[in-house]
């Protein structure tokens, strides 16, 4: 290292602040064995100190930072990841809600079951009982005249249960069961069930 | 402690920091408390982004000359001069010759400066940060950073010896 190597690095020494910055040492301990280097570093590190002086001596106007404070923002955070985790939070809840309804449905409009069972129970004209709540004794004549004429018939066990009575797929069966219209019979069938209703398929009545 | 104390504490901590900052850029009180209220408005909105607290200086700067690099373009006051000063251009500069300078004159030399040479030269007066600091702020390498300064640094000096003003003139 010689003078002027030493000069061009130490032109950016600014004093105790750099002290810690290695790329100085060499040309600090350079400057210690050359008086005229030394001398130029110490007017060099006055000179920093008075522009720096002048220039940190600049006072903000007045009320500045009144100003910003009292202009502050409502802040908003924008925090992405806890949004991205909200959203996906919302689209798992809502495929979870859409396959559960989905399934509900599904559960609900299956057909629980076609199994075969033996019921016993007053036979209905169903038009009547789903409308006027009309049944029994007093109520036998209409049914008979309503279930011959194609209205659909039912029956309704002693728990209070009401099934649907059909035939074989494209075979009335009405006309048999207006023989039985309010009275007490038992049937057994093929129980089937869709969305809430339960049919019964004769297969053998017999009265009671 | 609320987050509105806590901007007012940052405020009356970086506020004369950064305004004197933005003052040398511009060169106008005005325009450098537009930037301080612009860079501190940016940190009310965006500043919890922010990881780790013991950046927050170099934020508030690098934020400050971000804003003013944005009005030079809007301005188109982009001047793309470079400086060309060597080391053997290095004037003596005799002493006192900074104490008869005013804060006013230098802040006239530090305009005459070319917009990418005065930024860094104003944070290595200014504020005690490390070249690497400065580096950081600006979003330059090192090298580069220490090159502007060093050149922008022979250009203040050399106008400052050729200021030359008379004593009763000077604060």
């Amino acid at each position: 290292m010689n003078t002027r190597d030493a000069k061009e690095i130490l032109l950016l020494y600014r004093g105790p602040v750099d002290d810690s910055d290695p790329q100085f040492h060499a040309a600090l301990d350079y400057a210690k064995s050359d008086p005229e280097l030394g001398q130029w570093l110490r007017e060099h590190t006055k000179c920093y100190d008075t522009i720096r002086a002048k220039l940190r001596g600049i006072e903000p106007r007045a009320g500045l930072s009144e100003k910003i404070v009292r202009r502050r923002p409502i802040p908003f955070p924008r925090d992405w990841s806890r949004i991205g985790q909200l959203a996906a939070a919302i689209l798992i809840s809502a495929s979870v809600t859409g396959l559960l309804m989905k399934w509900s449905e599904r559960r609900q409009s299956s057909v629980v079951s076609a199994q075969e069972i033996v019921v016993t129970g007053e036979v209905l004209d169903m038009t009547c009982y789903i409308a006027s709540n009309l049944s029994g004794p007093n109520h036998a004549e209409c049914a008979k005249v309503c279930i011959r004429n194609g209205e659909p018939a039912g029956i309704k066990t002693q728990d209070g249960k009401v099934y649907l009575l059909t035939g074989e797929p494209g075979q009335s069966i009405n006309a048999k069961l207006a023989e039985y219209a309010a009275q007490v019979v038992t049937i057994k069938g093929r129980q089937s069930v869709r969305d809430g209703f339960v049919q019964l398929q004769i297969e053998e009545i017999r009265k009671l | 402690m609320s987050a509105d104390l806590q901007f007012e504490n940052l405020v009356k901590l970086y506020y004369s920091d950064l305004y004197r900052f933005g003052l040398s850029l511009t060169g106008s009180e005005a325009d450098a408390a537009d930037l301080t209220q612009e860079t501190f408005y940016i940190w009310a909105n965006k500043g919890y982004q922010l990881q780790n607290a013991a950046s927050v200086k170099g934020w508030l700067f690098t934020t400050l000359h971000r804003e003013f690099l944005k009005t030079c373009r809007r301005r188109n006051r982009f001047s793309n001069e470079s400086i060309d000063e060597r080391m053997e251009d290095l004037p003596n500069v005799p002493a006192g010759c900074a104490e008869r300078s005013d804060s006013q004159t230098l802040l006239r030399i530090l305009g005459e400066i070319a917009e990418d040479f005065r930024a860094p030269l104003v944070l290595y007066y200014m504020e005690d940060l490390s070249y690497k600091e400065i580096a950081d702020i600006l979003a330059l390498p090192l090298g580069t950073v220490q090159s502007r300064i060093a050149r922008a640094k022979i250009q203040l000096l050399r106008r400052l010896s050729e200021t030359n003003l008379p004593v009763e003139q000077t604060k």
